[in-house]
């Protein structure tokens, strides 16, 4: 329980810097919000116009000062005013966003997650079989591969070329949003390809996690006495090796989705996805600070909370780390 | 301006020959007519339809929904498109404008649309001066801005009345989209106005099936040209790359767009029989060098680098043969053409011509020989130079003519780099005056004495308030007397003297250095309508973009293909 409360701390504490940092990063590049106004603009604009907007973004008073407005609207989880899409605010797109990054993201991480593991346990029981000799070397030929290529041939072969697949967005234009079988089925449509590109890439290094695991596993004293207590072979690789095995894992898994919020960049940018990778790209690009400090919130805080979820469940599971906070 | 970060189809290149998938969608009888354009990228549409809103997709909704009262012809000058004003007349003193709006004009909600409407949208600009209407109303604090306020004459007469005689205000004042006064009296703070329900002047004013993905704007029942529009809606669909809006085009999901594409012979009109494109020449891009340090501000070094660069490179490879050349070095180009006075001009036109021994005899004449025997070239007295020229690295046409010009100086003995940065910092370094060089746009305005006001303004040359188009911070009294000259007449015989003065004067200082023409990106579907501005058949600027105000009239001139059985 010390152990916890120890960890707690650490991480309140990390919140709070990377609080500080979330703000102070985004301004330290070069530029500012107001840069594409004038880029699009090309001198238009004039110095007033400029000034106006400069206040209505906020980002007219001294640093202190607008540092203190933002822990001020933090306070009351207001993330302030999107430039990219004033005067809406910020946490309009921003939870936008976050909410199909989940579902993408968190849809492919499960699938990467289950495949890769079934096919570990498979190759790694049958090791030195076709299996393992066809898809183990495959599969970390898929995960050596780039996010970028992966996304650019599926988007360009199945969607432009053979056109078997929307080229773009989470739902088609016009349709009905609501709980309908139309709209469900229009969403898991147009999620197909961005799904795959990442799961593509992902799902070989569950596999080559789950095989090795297992296989550092199969020579334990345990396993051994199972086999010679005459236990049949599924039940010693699912009961006794698998779910051994799996600890690891999950915890790895915990991270995984910790880490979702980060968005998948490459492929929302490829199949112009609305989820946060993309916005956060063009918050960059525009300077946004609010949005780009409102992502990375956001990705503290799950990262954050995945790693004390995950300290938990081990907690739970390992009884060597309970007996230590005893101690 | 390309951003090679969204041009994925870099990565795949040439091997993506993408096979045509054919077949016209054909439309049904009394189906609606929709045209889908795309005249910005966007990451996702807002639901925010206010004019002035200059971050979001608002702008889409000017001139489409929210009517000028006067359309200039950039293209074609003496044939300016009437708006909600059917004429305009500058008093005879050059000290008032006054504005004739067309009888019955109403809002699309029905209410009467008068010259109370307009002189509101006046006082709510001066009222509300972050709010970027763009009128140059006078403020008494600043001393800048002309127009000292706008009386209702009658319901259907306007009068804009101006601090000193200018020939010139129209300009700014008829581009100006009157809003409804019954609506705005009671928005306190213009900025943050969402306009969600717009009521509007233009053809186009009902928001239908709004998402983050997509938006269309429908007929405007109470239009006053309406009985001549064919079109029922129009549809902005969102898009964030160039590869998302050509297949789009391909797939006949769009049919106007404003991309900036590469090769598009190759990437684009290769993938359907519709898909067109035309290029027409936009505003100048100009090299423009510090003149208030040395050596920029001695005529023959400027003299020698303009002859020093190979312009017909700049045009064929670093731009990738997309920008047009510019003939004459005024600093203006052929968006302007017919303002250029060819006999006057004649003799400078040699100053655009590839000529780098010309370019070495000046410089060798003019004392800038290498004095310390490092292999450059240094000045007259001996110090050395070298200096840089700021471009964005990301704005990859521009990085190349850049570099390309950097080399074509080096060649002729003269130490010139590429000042690479991020955009950022690019935009950053102008106010300030403290750099030797840039490469730098200019404006394309309804007559180029405005952009030539930018130019030579000597309020936006003082270190702190630099300008982009003033960078070069020469002031030229003798072209701001001929501003003034032409700002005291309405006499077009007059104006085009100005400008032509204007252009000598250039031409003989070169306070600037003329390299090519942006192109106007314009793309095009003959999938759904006939009626575009084509080469053969130019009626006004055919670009998509805001600010391009004629693409109103653009719109209402195409005709949908015939429904097919």
């Amino acid at each position: 329980m010390r152990m916890l409360l120890r960890r707690l701390g650490f991480y309140l504490a990390a919140f709070a810097i990377a609080v500080v940092l979330n703000f102070f990063i985004p301004r330290l590049m070069p530029g500012d919000p107001l840069t594409r106004l004038m880029a699009v603009f090309k001198g238009k604009l004039t110095q007033s116009q400029l000034d106006g907007l400069r206040h209505a973004y906020g980002y007219d008073g001294g640093l202190g000062t607008q540092f203190w407005v933002y822990i001020r609207n933090l306070a009351h989880l207001d993330f302030g005013v999107s430039s990219m899409t004033y005067p809406a605010p910020t946490s309009d797109l921003l939870f936008y966003a976050a909410g199909w990054t989940l579902f993408l993201v968190g849809i492919a991480t499960a699938l990467s997650f289950g495949i890769g593991i079934l096919m570990g346990i498979y190759s790694a029981w049958h090791r030195g079989g076709w299996f393992d000799a066809v898809f183990t070397p495959v599969n970390v030929m898929f995960t050596s591969f780039t996010p970028a290529v992966v996304a650019l041939i599926l988007y360009y072969g199945l969607a432009l070329k053979w056109q078997a697949f929307p080229v773009g967005r989470a739902e088609s234009n016009g349709v009905t949003v609501g709980l309908s079988m139309a709209y469900v089925r229009d969403v898991a449509w147009h999620a197909v390809l961005p799904v795959l590109s990442i799961v593509l890439v992902n799902y070989g290094s569950w596999h080559l996690g789950m095989r090795n695991s297992i296989i550092n596993l199969l020579n334990e004293d345990f396993v051994i006495l199972a086999r010679a207590k005459g236990l049949d072979d599924r039940r010693i690789r699912n009961r006794y090796v698998a779910r051994n095995a799996m600890l690891p894992q999950v915890a790895s898994l915990a991270l995984s989705f910790g880490y979702v919020l980060g968005g998948a960049l490459i492929t929302e940018v490829v199949f112009n996805y609305p989820g946060l990778g993309k916005f956060s790209l063009s918050a960059i690009e525009a300077r946004d600070y609010s949005f780009i400090s409102g992502q990375m919130l956001l990705l503290t805080a799950s990262v954050l909370i995945a790693n004390l979820i995950s300290d938990v469940v081990n907690v739970i599971l390992d009884p060597r780390l309970r007996s230590r906070s005893h101690s | 301006m390309m951003k090679p970060g969204r041009n994925l189809a870099a990565l795949l290149g040439a091997t993506t020959a993408i096979s045509l998938l054919a077949g016209g969608i054909a439309r049904a009888e009394g189906e609606e007519v929709i045209l889908r354009l795309a005249p910005s990228h966007y990451d996702a549409m807002a639901e925010n339809f206010n004019p002035y809103n200059l971050q979001v997709n608002a702008s889409l909704v000017q001139d489409f929904a929210y009517l000028p009262l006067w359309i200039y012809n950039v293209h074609d000058p003496k044939h300016d498109f009437p708006a909600l004003a059917q004429s305009f007349e500058v008093a005879p003193d050059l000290l008032s404008v006054t504005y004739h709006l067309r009888p019955g004009l109403k809002w699309s909600d029905g209410t009467p649309l008068t010259a109370k409407d307009v002189k509101f949208t006046f006082d709510y600009a001066v009222a509300h001066p972050d709010f970027p209407i763009g009128l140059d109303y006078q403020n008494a604090e600043t001393g800048t801005g002309n127009i000292t306020g706008a009386e209702v004459v009658d319901d259907l007469t306007v009068r804009f009345t101006l601090k000193n005689p200018d020939s010139l205000a129209h300009y700014g004042i008829g581009v100006t989209m009157p809003l409804p006064e019954h609506i705005w009296k009671d928005v306190a703070n213009p900025n943050q106005f969402e306009n969600k329900t717009p009521v509007g002047s233009g053809p186009w004013t009902e928001v239908k099936d709004y998402s983050r993905s997509a938006f269309k704007l429908c007929r405007n029942a109470n239009f006053y040209g309406n009985a001549e529009n064919r079109i029922d809606c129009l549809q902005f669909p969102q898009f964030a790359t160039n590869e998302q809006v050509i297949a789009a085009f391909t797939s006949g999901e769009l049919d106007w767009a404003g991309d900036g594409l590469t090769d598009p012979e190759q990437t684009f009109t290769a993938l359907s029989p519709d898909n067109k494109y035309w290029l027409p020449p936009d505003a100048d891009v100009d090299l423009m060098l510090n003149t208030t340090r040395a050596p920029f501000n001695n005529l023959a070094f400027r003299k020698a680098v303009s002859v020093a660069i190979d312009r017909d490179t700049l045009i064929k490879i670093s731009t990738f043969g997309l920008t047009t050349p510019t003939r004459y070095p005024v600093g203006t180009g052929d968006a302007y053409a017919s303002w250029l006075n060819e006999k006057v001009l004649a003799p400078y036109k040699d100053l655009l011509d590839y000529d780098p021994d010309r370019a070495r005899q000046i410089l060798d004449g003019a004392g800038f020989v290498d004095a310390d025997g490092d292999g450059w070239r240094d000045n007259p007295d001996g110090s050395p130079l070298e200096f840089g020229i700021n471009v964005p690295s990301d704005w990859t046409d521009w990085a190349n003519a850049v570099a390309t010009i950097s080399e074509n100086l080096q060649d002729v003995g003269v130490h010139a780099t590429m000042n690479g940065m991020n955009e950022g910092a690019w935009f950053d370094a102008i106010p300030g005056g403290d750099f030797d060089a840039f490469i730098m746009y200019t404006s394309l305005d309804p007559t180029p004495l405005i952009t030539y006001k930018s130019m030579f303004n000597p309020a936006t040359m003082v270190p702190g308030k630099i300008r982009e188009l003033s960078v070069h911070q020469m002031r030229m009294p003798a072209i701001e007397a001929e501003l003034a000259r032409a700002a005291a007449t309405v006499n077009p015989t007059v104006q085009q003297d100005a400008v032509t003065n204007i252009h000598k004067l250039v031409a003989e200082n070169l306070p600037v250095i003329s390299l090519f023409a942006n192109p106007q990106w314009y793309e095009y579907s003959t999938r759904h309508f006939d009626g575009w501005v084509t080469e053969g058949n130019v009626t006004m600027r055919p670009n998509l973009w805001v600010g391009t105000h004629e693409r109103v009239m653009h719109a209402l001139q195409l005709v949908p293909k015939a429904a097919t059985p």
